[in-house]
């Protein structure tokens, strides 16, 4: 049987209120379905081209990307898309059996919600707008040829894979939020329109790697300290008012935004530790995203389970090497 | 400040009545309209309440919207009195327009509500010119204006829309998706999945929220608020909704399913919101359900109103009809007092 990847290409476009207080770009539909169409051209870089699954979405993207493309076999999957994240949850569970690579076209939330399902699995999330921690920001067609390369063996997934740490925050009620780069708490009242709105609002949270290039809370951490995704340990961080707090910096907390943010106190969480926060009304959120709406709650952040191999598309280039191209 | 704070406890509750007065204004008006009581048409804002309270909520007071074919949710929501509405529909003298508007012409300039409109899109230039008013003027106001998806694809929305974007008015466009123009699936209208991309054609900014979620839209719109006081322009917003009952009420709705209709009843914008207070211990069962039936009290009391007000006499015909003179119809209303209007001086 041949090699296969996967493809998740998210639809949700135009839903980021940061394009109003921000500076968000926006990617809209065509475009997407010019990057899917890139990616899988790509696949051509190899002799054999791997097959490619694809997940329905219910703007057609990913179909309508497959009816242009002649030389690489593709396959839509068989499950009827309802336009939530659930989509891509069902998709990332098929591909965790059924592909050797995924490349997830989306944000930090889609290749969140696609780490949860796919095991395994090389993951090759390409950004799509400039919004995102996690995401590279690369042609589809190189995200395409590097996938290709993973998928058929060209080069050795496990040399060119990392193991990218999650975060997560439970309630004692039971609920528990998951993010790739953070998860985080506003003082917000309501999910709303999702985007964490205000550097004001942030109170704190959790971030499985911390770079003052990040957006986000991971950039607040960043600030202080340095955490490559795969180094064990996560860093919890409380924030107070920048006018009473011990420390302050400044720090990219979203596109277009940058602040003062006051740090009441960052530390690193190894080894099962936890944070605890008491909950009068707030928001938990995921990856810069209000997920999850809390009142008179404890909340616990940690570093969550396990979390995705993602493809370093750099390394896969340098193991290809100069060889593997050559047609002889 | 806006009209109604989201952000606090006494906020939320009265945001909660308003979708509820909206609720059971437009039942007790699709029943009255079956009954035969009602004259023309009747629209109804059922399930799309969490948009036009979400909405006007973020407003003040003295900012404007204008409205749709589909706008008593509107206009309760902009915090017009229930009473003189009823009365409208069923053309009374006590009504918003002495009557003579119904159901598709309610508007009250003093509260800023520049009128419900039976022509679809015919609101966004009445938007944009309010907005013109404002920056001319120079006053710290916005207007708002909800139109429909079938709307999105009219001209003269994109005239309205041009001129605001081009010359950076405080309007904002508020599409209310509910999926469906009269009979025809938004689908098979529009070539974008989400109707927010067509602010691109205007470089201004559009988004798409969860019209079913009054945080949502109240979130949006208070941030396409803060973007047209400064001067910032216009931003269109699209609210995913849907009209529990039919485009008019006697729709046979052959062109939807029932499962389709059940599925957005399983999201009821204000079950759901209810729900979200009751769990974060604001609201309890009782409170929830004395606000109902104060609510249906304040409904009784308008339909009582409406059905004992007087009809306006046939010699008004030509009352109310321009702010200006216009010598015509100074003349047409005399003689209507004076002969019934017949040019042949008869009995009428």
């Amino acid at each position: 049987m041949g090699a296969h990847i996967g493809l998740i290409v998210n639809p949700a476009a135009g839903r980021d209120i940061r394009r109003l207080t921000g500076g968000a770009s926006v990617v809209d539909n065509y475009a997407k379905r010019r990057v899917a169409e890139c990616v899988l051209e790509g696949l051509e870089v190899v002799p054999d081209p791997p097959t490619a699954l694809l997940m329905p979405d219910t703007a057609g993207i990913a179909a309508s990307a497959a009816e242009e493309i002649s030389g690489v076999e593709t396959d839509l999957l068989d499950c009827s898309p309802d336009g939530t994240a659930a989509d891509t949850r069902r998709a990332a569970a098929r591909f965790s059996e059924e592909a050797d690579a995924i490349v997830v076209l989306g944000g930090d939330g889609t290749s969140r919600d696609t780490a949860l399902e796919c095991g395994d699995v090389p993951l090759l999330p390409v950004s799509t707008g400039t919004n995102n921690v996690v995401p590279t920001a690369v042609d589809g067609t190189v995200a395409g040829a590097a996938a290709a390369l993973v998928a058929t063996g060209a080069v050795e997934a496990a040399a060119v894979t990392y193991r990218h740490d999650m975060v997560e925050a439970r309630t004692k009620s039971d609920e528990t939020v998951t993010g790739l780069a953070s998860v985080e708490l506003s003082n917000r009242s309501f999910v709303g329109t999702r985007a964490m709105l205000d550097p004001e609002d942030l109170t704190g949270g959790v971030v499985s790697r911390a770079n003052p290039a990040d957006i986000g809370l991971s950039s607040v951490a960043g600030a202080t300290d340095s955490l490559a995704p795969d180094e064990p340990g996560v860093i919890g961080l409380r924030l107070v008012d920048p006018d009473t707090a011990p420390r302050t910096v400044r720090a990219i907390v979203a596109p277009g935004v940058v602040a003062e943010i006051g740090i009441e106190e960052g530390y690193r969480l190894t080894d099962g530790e936890s944070m605890t926060v008491d909950v009068e009304e707030g928001v938990v959120g995921a990856d810069g995203e209000r997920e999850l709406e809390v009142v008179g709650e404890t909340v616990e952040f940690r570093a969550a389970d396990r979390g995705p191999r993602l493809v370093s598309i750099e390394a896969v280039f340098d193991a290809a090497g100069t060889g593997v191209f050559e047609n002889g | 400040m806006p009209t109604i704070d989201l952000e606090t406890e006494t906020g939320r509750k009265e945001a909660l009545r308003r979708m509820l007065t909206i609720r059971q204004f437009d039942t007790t008006a699709g029943e009255r309209f079956a009954d035969g009581e009602i004259p023309g048409f009747v629209h109804l804002y059922i399930g799309e309440e969490a948009v036009g309270v979400g909405a006007c909520s973020a407003l003040e007071d003295d900012d404007y919207i204008t409205s749709t074919h589909r706008g008593h949710g509107h206009c309760i929501a902009k915090g017009l009195d229930p009473k003189p509405m009823m009365a409208e529909l069923y053309g009374k003298r006590e009504g918003y327009c002495n009557g003579k508007g119904g159901s598709m012409h309610i508007a009250d300039v003093d509260a800023g509500m520049l009128g419900a409109n039976g022509i679809v899109g015919a609101g966004p230039p009445l938007g944009t010119g309010a907005a013109l008013t404002i920056d001319r003027k120079g006053e710290d106001r916005v207007a708002l204006s909800f139109l429909g998806d079938g709307a999105v694809a009219q001209g003269q929305v994109h005239s309205a829309a041009n001129l605001a974007a081009t010359w950076d008015l405080p309007v904002i466009f508020l599409v209310e998706n509910n999926h469906y123009g009269e009979g025809t699936p938004v689908e098979e209208q529009h070539n974008v999945e989400n109707l927010s991309a067509t602010a691109g054609a205007y470089n201004v900014p559009g988004i798409t929220v969860d019209g079913m979620d009054i945080t949502a839209v109240n979130e949006a719109v208070t941030e396409a608020r803060e973007r047209a006081r400064a001067g910032d322009g216009p931003t269109f917003i699209e609210a995913e909704t849907y009209r529990f009952h039919g485009h008019f009420e006697g729709d046979e709705e052959l062109y939807r399913e029932d499962d389709e209709v059940e599925r957005w009843e399983a999201r009821d914008p204000i079950e759901t919101f209810a729900q979200r207070l009751i769990d974060r211990g604001e609201l309890t069962n009782e409170e929830y359900e004395a606000l109902q039936s104060e609510v249906e009290t304040t409904i009784e009391e308008a339909l009582e109103y409406a059905q004992s007000a007087e009809e306006p006499a046939p010699e008004e015909a030509y009352d109310d009809m321009f702010a200006a003179e216009v010598p015509e119809i100074t003349e047409f209303a005399r003689r209507v007092r004076a002969d019934g209007g017949d040019p042949d001086g008869g009995e009428r």
